[in-house]
């Protein structure tokens, strides 16, 4: 009986053991619970190239802290791209956001040094640069190279527009007055306005240099131009002399403007000189038709206004002659000039050139005219100058190609060499031959006059009237008669004259000397008393 | 009826004492000469195996789930769990290596496990199987029993031999303490496990 009692008990009995497993499977779920909840996101990164990307190795990394790690890596639907899916740590999750990049980090050797070497030996790693953007997203595109500057570094992102892609290239130093305050983070060529657009980026706080007047130019080798100015050699940095950059600053005389917002585009000049040469934003195009030869006259050339620059010359418009079409009458060459206003002082704005168009409308009714002048005589090169010549009628603005036209005449070497040949062609014009013709005949005639007998006895009766003229010249000679005569009735008159005289002194003291005696008049005496 | 074939001590009230191994009457509650308690059979012995082994193959899954190892190289560690580093040597073709840690780590816990499992069960059900298989199986479970602490071992040599600074570091998982936690635990289930239970199904005490 006791055993049968003891039976029912050990079933009834519920083992405390039972704890054990109980207290583990609460640990397991509760455990399992937390890994779920604290799980972080799971973030798609496309990347062109899978290379030292390993699923489940490899590490998500910031700041060379692991915040993830890759699950997968596989084809895209399109099989032409990697699809990474990466699990990132719960805490890290806010540095997803709109422009995160992500990276491979490799070992490279560049430029700006060696980097990833340590995963050289470990294996690469992606990096992650967090975003400025919206937090929460999930889906990202990875970068093939390292950004040059990280998303949410301080600073400004400027685009530079150029026509050549030149020496620069990504990652090149930005240098102002030789030190450096950016980098070029990428260069591609720009299919639609054909050209290299870089995309630039200045740190903080050099930022606030760069404003809406600065200029960029390439900085990179030496530059050696021959020009109407002469001959000019630049060079920049030495390192840049090696591996190129961009050069950044103000021309010469130029207000720095206002402050750029992010993203603005610049012109990436091709040297210093030709920022110097086009320092101004704005400017005025004419053209001028030049009807004499323009051998010399380079794209670039001065144009100048009474030895002051105004502007250059652009080039020679004759495709839009030929479009004109051509007359076969000796067809003037056309000159496309630029003429910028803030050389004149004029406000570097809308304002100015008005401003200046006015001026040179008026200014061609007065006589302003456009002529080709000797810039240097050794090369050759010719300028265009911009001068008044009163004398000149008036002409007015017309227009070429859809700009406007100034007159033009011709001085200089060129003016010479016209008046000279004018002056041969007035020359040759006159009637010589008929003078000459003339001239023959009269002296023929003169000739027989010449030769006629009267002519001849002409000598003989000429002797004989200078022999009667000497005759009566002796007779008027000092010893002559007639002079001793001429000399007694001098004397004479003489005497007459001084009698004359005492009769005119009397009179004036008394005039009624002619009708009265004179009278005597007493000695004048002193007067009494006086010492 | 009673619960114990006729001809056994326990037929008969005489339990043996746990420490000592005096038999003596069950009745007494106390061994007469060591003062230990008497039971005629380890008392709660299925409900305890059960429990242990439950708890046993809770834990196993973390063991494998987690890694086991970490390898740090130059910075970069590797992470492997015992599977996982069971198919690293086979890649590396170290198999007779890899056929010791998988027979140490895998297949001698989870045979214990579903040993012990059934040995439970059977009894439980008074399943009619052959009590020589029974017996068998349970000596076969007692033996490979010795062996299963292997991969908590090699994990512990690695740990301690593979120190070299920053150049290569080993150092042991989460899924070694549990792993460490299911040998223990299969241990403790074996221990409780009465295999006399066994053998008290049959009728009589044959042979």
């Amino acid at each position: 009986m006791s055993e049968a009692r003891a039976e029912i008990a050990e079933r009834r009995r519920i083992s405390i053991i039972w704890l054990v497993p109980l207290v583990a499977l609460v640990l397991g779920i509760g455990m399992v619970l937390y890994t779920f909840v604290s799980q972080g996101p799971l973030i798609t990164i496309v990347f062109a190239d899978a290379e030292g990307i390993e699923a489940g190795n490899t590490k998500i990394k910031v700041l060379n802290v692991e915040v993830g790690l890759v699950e997968s890596a596989k084809l895209g639907d399109d099989l032409s791209k990697v699809v990474v899916k990466a699990r990132i740590d719960k805490a890290a999750a806010p540095l997803l956001r709109e422009g995160t990049q992500f990276w491979v980090v490799r070992p490279r050797i560049g430029t700006q040094g060696v980097s990833g070497l340590g995963t050289l030996l470990s294996g690469g790693y992606i990096q992650l640069a967090p975003g400025t953007g919206e937090p929460g997203v999930r889906s990202f595109e990875g970068l093939e190279e390292p950004p040059i500057t990280p998303a949410g570094t301080p600073g400004l992102q400027l685009s530079l527009l150029s026509e050549r892609a030149g020496s620069v290239s990504s990652g090149d130093p930005i240098l102002y007055k030789g030190f450096r305050i950016g980098r070029v983070e990428s260069a591609e060529l720009d299919l639609e306005s054909q050209g290299i657009r870089y995309s630039a980026f200045i740190t903080a706080p050099y930022d606030a240099l760069v404003t809406s007047n600065t200029r960029f130019w390439n900085a990179s080798g030496i530059s050696v131009s021959a020009s109407a100015d002469g001959v000019a050699v630049d060079t920049a940095a030495l390192e840049t002399l090696l591996i190129g950059g961009v050069a950044m600053g103000l021309p010469e005389g130029i207000e720095p403007g206002t402050p750029v917002a992010p993203g603005e585009s610049f012109e990436l000049y091709a040297s210093f000189a030709s920022v110097n040469e086009r320092p101004y934003k704005r400017s005025l195009q004419y053209v001028v038709r030049f009807p004499q030869s323009v051998r010399g006259l380079r794209p670039g050339a001065p144009v100048e206004y009474r030895g002051v620059r105004l502007g250059r010359v652009e080039r020679l418009l004759l495709r839009e002659q030929a479009l004109e079409g051509l007359t076969g009458q000796g067809m003037p060459i056309p000159v496309l000039i630029r003429v910028e206003p803030g050389r004149l002082e004029l406000p570097d704005t809308k304002k100015g050139m008005e401003e200046l168009a006015q001026a040179v409308e008026i200014g061609v009714g007065h006589g302003l005219r456009a002529t080709l002048a000797t810039g240097s005589l050794i090369t050759g090169s010719l300028y265009v100058s911009l001068d008044f010549y009163p004398d000149e009628r008036p002409a007015e603005m017309g227009s070429f190609a859809g700009h406007a036209t100034i007159p033009s005449i011709t001085t200089g070497l060129a003016g010479m060499e016209q008046k000279v040949s004018l002056l041969l062609d007035r020359l040759n014009a006159l009637p010589l031959d008929a003078t000459l013709d003339r001239a023959g005949q009269a002296l023929a005639s003169l000739n027989r006059v010449l030769d006629a007998p009267d002519t001849r006895a002409l000598p003989a009766s000429l002797e004989a009237t200078l022999g009667e003229l000497r005759e009566t010249l002796d007779s008027v000679s000092a010893e002559s008669a007639l002079q001793t005569r001429l000399l007694q009735t001098i004397d004479e008159l003489d005497r007459t004259l001084a009698s004359l005289r005492g009769l005119l002194g009397t009179l004036e003291q008394q005039p009624n000397a002619l009708f009265f005696n004179r009278e005597a008049v007493e000695d004048p005496q002193p007067p009494a008393g006086s010492p | 009826m009673s619960a114990f074939p006729a001809g056994t001590a326990a037929a008969a009230g005489l339990a043996c004492c746990h420490i000592c191994r005096k038999l003596a009457p069950q009745a007494l509650r106390r061994c007469p000469r060591c003062g230990g308690s008497l039971h005629l059979r380890k008392p709660e012995s299925l409900q305890r195996t059960l429990a242990l082994v439950l708890t046993a193959a809770l834990l196993y899954l973390p063991a494998n789930l987690w890694p086991i190892m970490t390898t740090s190289q130059l910075g970069h560690s590797t992470e492997n769990t015992i599977v996982g580093g069971i198919v690293l040597l086979m890649h590396h073709g170290s198999y007779p290596i890899a056929a010791v840690i998988f027979v140490a780590s895998v297949l001698v816990p989870i045979s214990k496990l579903f040993a012990l499992s059934w040995l439970c069960w059977s009894i439980l059900r008074h399943h009619p199987a052959s009590h020589r298989e029974r017996t068998q199986l349970y000596r076969a479970t007692e033996l490979v029993g010795k062996w299963s602490m292997t991969d908590v071992f090699v994990v512990a040599i690695l740990v301690a031999l593979i120190q070299l600074g920053g150049l290569l570091r080993v150092t042991a998982g989460a899924a070694a303490v549990a792993f460490g936690g299911v040998v223990i635990v299969t241990m403790l289930a074996a221990e409780s496990f009465d295999p006399r239970l066994i053998w008290d199904q049959l009728e009589t005490v044959d042979e």
